[in-house]
C-alpha cells in the first residue's frame, strides 16, 4: 500500500463488465481490463495513481481486509459466507442473485423443519448451516467447490444451498427452490484502515459512485 | 518424535523479535514515567465475573474451571482487571493516580497476520481525574510514544461517544436495534445502516444524521454536519467535551495526527466519554485504541473516572521491523582460562558484550567460525 496510490481488487466473471462500465462513469481509467483478460494487475498513473487487482471473487474480501486493495468491487454473497472485516460501502445493484435452499422436484411442497438432520450440499457452508442453526435446525453441510446442483442426482446430499439468479440451472437439473435465504447484489467494499488514512481520495470516490448508482 | 505443534493463533518470540519488543517497552516504559505513572502487573487470570464487569464478550474468552468449581478467564485486556485491582487497593490513596502494564493478553479470535490469541498491549490508565486535560493528557502521549517508536506515518481517530449515545436516545429504538445500529455504523455497512434506519419509526433528520456517522471524519468541522446534535443537551455537551480535549491537544502540540471520526465507538462496551484509534497506512488494522470509562470502577465499588489506552505490541513490531544494528559483540578465547576470564571480564565492566569459547577452540577455528558474522571481534589469548 503506497501512500497516495489506490489499489482496487475487481472480481473476474461476470460481473467485470458491469464493474469496468461503472468506473468508467465514475472517470477512472480501465483501459485494456477487458481486451487484455490475461493480465492481472493494471496500473494508471495520475493523481492519484490507481492499481487494479483483477481476481476471483471468492479472493477480493481477503485482498482488501488486509489491505493489500484498499477498496473491492463483489458480490454480497461471497461476503456474506466470508464474514470478513472489511467496510461494506455502496451497494451497485448490479449482479443481482439470491441464496436458495433447492429440493428435488419430488420433493417439493416439503416442510423446511423436515429437513432437520438431512445433508445439504453447497458452495457456501457458513451461510448455509447459519440459515438452519437461526431456524433451529442441524443439518451435515457438504461443502463443494462446484456444479452443486449434481450432488442430489448423485445422491450425495439430500438438499442444496446455492445462489440462482433466474432459476434456470435449477429447472435444467430436476430441482425446485424451497426457501429463499437472502438477496444478494454487487457491492463495493473497502479496508478499515485505508479509508481513514485515504479519506480524502476515497471519500469523493464513494460519494461519486454512490451518486451514479442512485442516477440510474 | 515428539508433537511440534503449537495451539492455534499463538506464536514462539525469537531473539530478534524479542529485542525489538523490549526496545519499544522500555521507550514506552520511559515516556510513561516521565509523566508519573507507574507500572503494575495483575494475576494473569480473573474470574469470570470480574471480566464479564467489562461488558459480555464470552465467545472470544479463554474460559477454563479450577478445582473448586470456580470458573476462570484468560485476561482479555488489562482495564478491567486495572479498575478491580484500583477498586481494592487505592480507593484510600490521593488521586488522580496514574498507572501502566506491558503484558499478555488473551482472546480467541480467528488468527492471521497482526491478530494473536495471545497478544502483547502496552497502556495506561489515568484514574480519578474526568475533564478534558486529563483525556488530552493520554491522548498526547498516545501520539508521543508511537513518534518515540519512529512510527511517522500514523492517525489518531476521536469521537465521544455521548454524541451516538445522545441520538439514540432521543427516540423509540428498542434495545436491540440500538445494538444493530452501533455495529453497522462501526463496520461502516452503508448499505445496511440506511436500510435499516428506514424501517424505524424516527425523524427523517435522525435517520440522516446517523447514516451520516460513518463516513464523518476529518478536523472539527465534521461536526458542525450533524444538525440534528443542536437538539439534544447531552449531544451539545459531548460535542463541547471534543472541542475542549481538541483544544488541549493543539497546545500540547500534537494536533497534526488527530482527526475526528465519528464511526470509531470502540467494541468494548465500558467506554462513557472520548474514544479513539490509532492507525497507520502501513498496516490494515488498528494499532492502538482507548478512551474514557468513568462507570467501569463503580461496577467494583468505587465509583472513580477513568481514561487510558493500550498499544498492540504485535502489530507495532510488523510496522516498524528492526531498524537497528545489531550491537557489537566480543568472543574471547584462549587456552589459559583465568586469562581468558580475566579479559571477558574486563571487557564486561566496560559495558560489551563478551561471550566465553567453551569450546576450546584454536584461533584458526574461531577465525573461521566468526567468517561473515561482522559484528563480533575475536580475542584471543596466547600462552601461559
Amino acid at each position: 500500500m503506497q501512500d497516495n496510490c489506490l489499489t482496487i481488487a475487481l472480481s473476474k466473471g461476470t460481473l467485470l463488465n458491469p464493474t469496468v462500465g461503472l468506473l468508467e462513469s465514475a472517470g477512472l481509467p480501465s483501459d485494456g481490463i477487458i481486451s487484455e483478460s490475461r493480465n492481472m494487475v493494471f496500473d494508471f498513473p495520475g493523481n492519484p495513481p490507481i492499481k487494479y487487482i483483477i481476481c476471483r471473487p471468492t479472493d477480493v474480501p481477503a485482498y482488501v481486509e488486509h489491505g493489500a486493495a484498499d477498496l473491492g468491487i463483489v458480490g454480497k454473497d461471497v461476503i456474506v459466507e466470508q464474514g470478513r472485516d472489511v467496510f461494506e460501502m455502496v451497494d451497485l445493484g448490479y449482479g443481482y442473485c439470491r441464496f436458495v435452499v433447492a429440493v428435488p422436484a419430488e420433493m417439493q411442497g416439503i416442510s423446511l423443519k423436515d429437513l432437520n438432520y438431512k445433508r445439504v450440499a453447497t458452495k457456501f457452508p457458513n451461510t448455509a448451516e447459519n440459515f438452519f442453526r437461526q431456524q433451529g435446525l442441524q443439518v451435515e453441510v457438504i461443502k463443494l467447490h462446484g456444479n452443486i446442483e449434481l450432488a442430489p442426482l448423485m445422491g450425495l446430499s439430500d438438499v442444496i444451498v446455492d445462489i440462482v439468479s433466474s432459476g434456470r440451472t435449477l429447472r435444467e437439473n430436476n430441482l425446485v427452490e424451497l426457501v429463499s435465504i437472502m438477496d444478494s447484489t454487487t457491492r463495493m467494499i473497502g479496508n478499515r484502515v485505508s479509508y481513514r488514512t485515504k479519506y480524502d481520495t476515497i471519500q469523493p470516490l464513494l460519494e461519486k459512485i454512490r451518486g451514479l448508482v442512485k442516477g440510474n | 518424535m515428539r508433537n511440534r505443534e503449537i495451539p492455534k493463533g499463538l506464536r514462539d518470540l525469537l531473539p530478534d523479535e524479542m529485542k525489538t519488543r523490549r526496545k519499544l517497552e522500555k521507550k514506552a516504559a520511559d515516556l510513561f514515567t516521565s509523566f508519573g505513572y507507574e507500572e503494575v502487573s495483575t494475576p494473569t487470570f480473573e474470574l469470570l465475573e470480574v471480566v464479564e464487569a467489562g461488558g459480555n464478550m464470552r465467545e472470544k474468552l479463554f474460559l477454563f474451571m479450577d478445582r473448586e468449581g470456580g470458573i476462570l478467564s484468560l485476561r482479555p485486556e488489562m482495564t478491567v482487571s486495572i479498575a478491580r485491582l484500583a477498586a481494592t487497593h487505592l480507593q484510600d490513596e490521593k488521586l488522580p493516580r496514574r498507572l501502566y502494564y506491558s503484558t499478555n493478553v488473551f482472546r480467541h479470535v480467528q488468527p492471521h497476520l497482526a491478530q494473536y490469541r495471545e497478544f502483547w498491549q502496552t497502556g495506561i490508565e489515568l484514574l480519578g481525574a474526568s475533564g478534558p486535560w486529563a483525556d488530552a493528557e493520554v491522548i498526547s502521549l498516545a501520539v508521543k510514544v508511537m513518534l518515540d517508536f519512529g512510527v511517522n506515518n500514523f492517525i489518531v481517530s476521536l469521537n465521544q461517544i455521548g454524541i451516538f449515545n445522545s441520538l439514540l436516545e432521543d427516540s423509540a429504538i428498542e434495545m436491540e436495534d440500538k445494538d444493530l445500529i452501533r455495529k453497522l455504523v462501526e463496520k461502516k455497512d452503508l448499505v445496511e445502516l440506511p436500510r435499516m434506519l428506514e424501517k424505524l419509526p424516527i425523524n427523517d433528520l435522525l435517520k440522516e444524521t446517523i447514516a451520516m456517522l460513518p463516513t464523518l471524519h476529518g478536523g472539527l468541522e465534521v461536526l458542525n454536519k450533524l444538525p440534528y446534535l443542536e437538539k439534544n443537551p447531552h449531544a451539545v455537551q459531548a460535542v463541547e467535551e471534543l472541542i475542549q480535549i481538541y483544544a488541549a491537544l493543539q497546545s500540547m502540540g500534537v494536533q497534526d495526527q488527530i482527526l475526528v471520526d465519528m464511526g470509531v465507538l470502540r467494541g468494548l462496551d465500558y467506554y462513557t466519554g472520548v474514544v479513539f484509534e490509532g492507525f497507520s497506512p502501513d498496516l490494515g488494522y488498528g494499532l492502538l485504541g482507548g478512551g474514557r470509562y468513568d462507570r467501569l470502577l463503580s461496577q467494583f465499588g468505587f465509583p472513580c473516572p477513568a481514561t487510558g489506552f493500550a498499544l498492540g505490541m504485535d502489530r507495532l513490531t510488523l510496522v516498524l521491523k528492526n531498524q537497528e544494528k545489531e550491537p557489537p559483540r566480543y568472543l574471547v578465547g584462549g587456552t589459559n582460562l583465568q586469562a581468558v576470564l580475566r579479559k571477558a571480564d574486563a571487557l564486561r565492566t566496560e559495558g560489551k558484550i563478551v561471550e566465553l569459547d567453551v569450546e576450546r577452540l584454536s584461533r584458526e577455528s574461531l577465525q573461521e567460525t566468526l567468517a561473515g558474522r561482522d559484528h563480533y571481534t575475536l580475542i584471543y589469548i596466547d600462552g601461559e
